[in-house]
């Protein structure tokens, strides 16, 4: 009932209604920017929303995450380059349709695909979520500290090419965040003796240089290089247009895929680039044609794109109930949240109920419009996208992010933050760390310590309570057993590649 | 523990012991609290150990990489100068004459060589981001400690 509520405060408000509308098209254009997540453009605009009442600014980075999501699959058809790491597998046949000329085609596809499986996402969050933080609200600090100790392990050990190194990048943002004054004996941590590093690291210039000046950063090694579009010849309305027919054998990939994405966006950290290849392998494993999978298959567009929207409601779950998030989208919604002075976590549901609904309630709204400006509108947005030029975008960008760091506490030592966030964020991405684990450990660090250090406080015999205790073991030993299995599949993929080369 | 070599494994694993052993050092000087607990030393002290022994495993398992591309190491290096260079003279010259240096600058090292519009985001881009920044925003500016265009202008 909360959710209809919800719909009717949102409708009812042409103001915010405007601010759902304008992320949706943000969301997509910049997510079918070629190198611009949805993640840089909400650091990038998150120090705007400070100016802004909660429900707006929540609603409008929200949105623009999921419209993101789904504006990557226009670069990943029409340019040959995946717009966000979750569209790389629509890219495999989404690019080979354009070169049939069947660009249109496989835009329509893409869209409705991920607005079915961002609508199943969210509704699966709406129904699910309250009854989470239910069950979050029993749990103690010993089953907090073991549910954030198995994020870290498998934020770390999962994402990325190397275990190891994503375990450095959270170890790396757990350190990271642990400078400034403990939060309860107030005792100075890595400050050196700097005045500025004993207020701590602050998290929006922080994630504005790792997400985007970092971007900035590595889009140097490619400036002057410009996409090539696809040629899309609206003349050709036989080949472009989408018939029920056609769009048929897709649904059952879409309904798999939807819930491989929903179940995948609660894991915290795996997000949608995960979702998206699994839905695609899962997909081509079933299908009736495998072998025209990678070659110019409806259901291989279909298959990732439902599930990597999938992921956006999810991932939510986490962020939402336990105050964990579960992607870098969370991470950033984190701090609106606090600058807003809501407290997030199970109680939220007692205490900012209605703002909750309404937020899922503008989710809601942003995937129609999203879908269809996309539906009738992919084509120009690629086109639009094509005519910006790089190398006066990412300029632009550069000079953004130093005024967005500084907007955020009118403090220039945050820029200087930001300046060394952004360079690390380059070196993680080309020594192949993780970024994402980095933020997200940063994030995480704090309650995990926190939960740590009560649940010592309420144990007789120390560091055994979180063995004593069933539920805190079983998530320790979810954390332990995600590492080895993941550590036991980098090997095997080793072995096979080193014979291979043999 | 990648199935493609990562790249540069042994400096990383060099590095991760360095920083991991250090930063072990300092957390070992963090006060214990007024019951003689690890209370604020603990968690610092488990992520050092950590970043320690995951540079222990990436050294071990260390194996010859491809050479590293160093062919754009100039041009990012320009732009992290301009970047550090670009927020210090805000502090000493106020956002609009460093901005009005910065941007041209920033436009030049992603290849834009036009004269006009080299000239035109030298006044276009401190011009626009001040208006949307700290005019509609309502953000105070950083004010330069040496000059500031703002005292010459007359307030913002």
């Amino acid at each position: 009932m909360d959710i209809f509520a919800g719909l009717a405060t949102v409708l009812g408000d042409p103001v915010l209604l405007g601010w759902v509308f304008l992320a949706a098209v943000v969301g997509m254009v910049v997510g079918a920017i070629p190198g611009l997540t949805a993640s840089a453009a909400i650091a990038m605009l998150l120090p705007l929303t400070f100016y802004m009442e909660p429900l707006p600014a929540l609603a409008f980075l929200y949105v623009i995450g999921k419209s993101g999501r789904y504006g990557g699959s226009i670069a990943a058809i029409l340019f040959n380059t995946p717009g966000t790491a979750a569209s790389a597998a629509t890219q495999l046949d989404g690019y080979p349709l354009a070169q049939q000329g069947k660009a249109g085609k496989a835009m329509k596809v893409a869209t409705l695909s991920s607005v079915i499986g961002d609508f199943t996402g969210e509704i699966l969050l709406i129904i699910g979520v309250a009854w989470i933080a239910a069950i979050a609200l029993k749990l103690g600090p010993p089953e907090l500290f073991a549910v954030y100790f198995a994020a870290f392990i498998v934020i770390g050990s999962v994402i990325g090419t190397s275990v190891t190194r994503g375990l450095a990048s959270a170890a790396l943002g757990i350190l990271v965040a642990m400078i400034g004054l403990d939060p309860i004996s107030s005792t100075e941590r890595f400050t050196f003796g700097s005045f500025d590093l004993t207020n701590g690291i602050s998290l929006v210039p922080l994630m504005i240089g790792i997400f985007v000046l970092g971007e900035v950063f590595t889009r140097i090694e490619t400036r002057g290089a410009r996409p090539e579009i696809v040629p899309v010849d609206d003349s050709d309305a036989a080949r472009n247009a989408l018939s029920w027919a056609e769009y048929k054998p897709c649904l059952p990939h879409v309904i798999r895929s939807s819930f491989i994405g929903a179940f995948i966006g609660m894991l915290p950290g795996l997000g949608s680039a995960i979702a998206a290849f699994v839905a695609y392998g899962e997909g081509k494993r079933r299908a009736r044609n495998p072998s025209e999978w990678g070659k110019g298959a409806l259901e291989g567009v279909a298959a990732p794109e439902a599930a990597n929207n999938a992921v956006s409601g999810p991932s939510m779950a986490p962020l939402l109930t336990l105050g964990i998030p579960g992607s870098t989208i969370g991470a950033i919604l984190i701090g609106v949240f606090l600058i807003h002075g809501i407290q997030i976590g199970p109680t939220m549901f007692l205490t900012s109920r209605d703002l909750v609904f309404t937020l899922f309630a503008c989710g809601l709204i942003g995937i129609v419009i999203y879908g269809v400006i996309g539906y009738f509108g992919a084509a120009y947005v690629g086109r639009f996208i094509i005519r910006i030029p790089t190398q006066v975008l990412y300029p632009v960008i550069f000079l953004t992010s130093f005024v967005a760091a500084y907007t955020s506490r009118g403090n220039l030592f945050d820029v200087y933050v930001m300046v060394a966030a952004g360079f690390a964020g380059w070196a993680m991405r080309r020594l192949q760390f993780n970024p994402a684990a980095f933020v997200i450990s940063f994030v995480l660090a704090g309650g995990a310590e926190e939960t740590f250090r009560q649940a010592l406080l309420l144990s007789d015999n120390g560091m055994m309570i979180f063995v004593t205790r069933p539920i805190a073991l079983v998530f320790l030993l979810i954390g332990i057993a995600a590492m080895i299995a993941r550590i036991r599949s980098v090997n095997r993929q080793a072995r096979a590649s080193a014979s291979r080369d043999a | 523990m990648s199935p493609k070599t990562a790249p540069a494994p042994r400096a990383v694993g060099v590095a991760l012991i360095l920083i991991g052993t250090g930063a072990m050092v300092t957390s070992m000087g963090i006060g214990l609290d007024q019951y003689g607990r690890w209370g604020a030393r603990f968690f610092p002290l488990a992520g050092s150990a950590a970043l320690l022994l995951l540079g222990v495993a990436e050294l071990r398992s260390a194996r010859g990489a491809p050479p590293a591309d160093r062919q754009h190491l100039p041009a990012i290096a320009a732009l992290l100068v301009l970047s550090l260079v670009y927020v210090w003279l805000i502090s000493v010259v106020g956002y609009l004459l460093s901005t009005a240096l910065a941007a041209p600058l920033a436009l030049f090292i992603f290849g834009v060589r036009t004269p006009v519009g080299l000239c035109a985001a030298a006044v276009l881009c401190p011009a626009l981001y001040h208006t949307v920044f700290f005019v509609v925003l309502g953000v105070f500016p950083p004010l330069g400690r040496w000059v500031d265009l703002l005292d010459l202008i007359g307030g913002y």
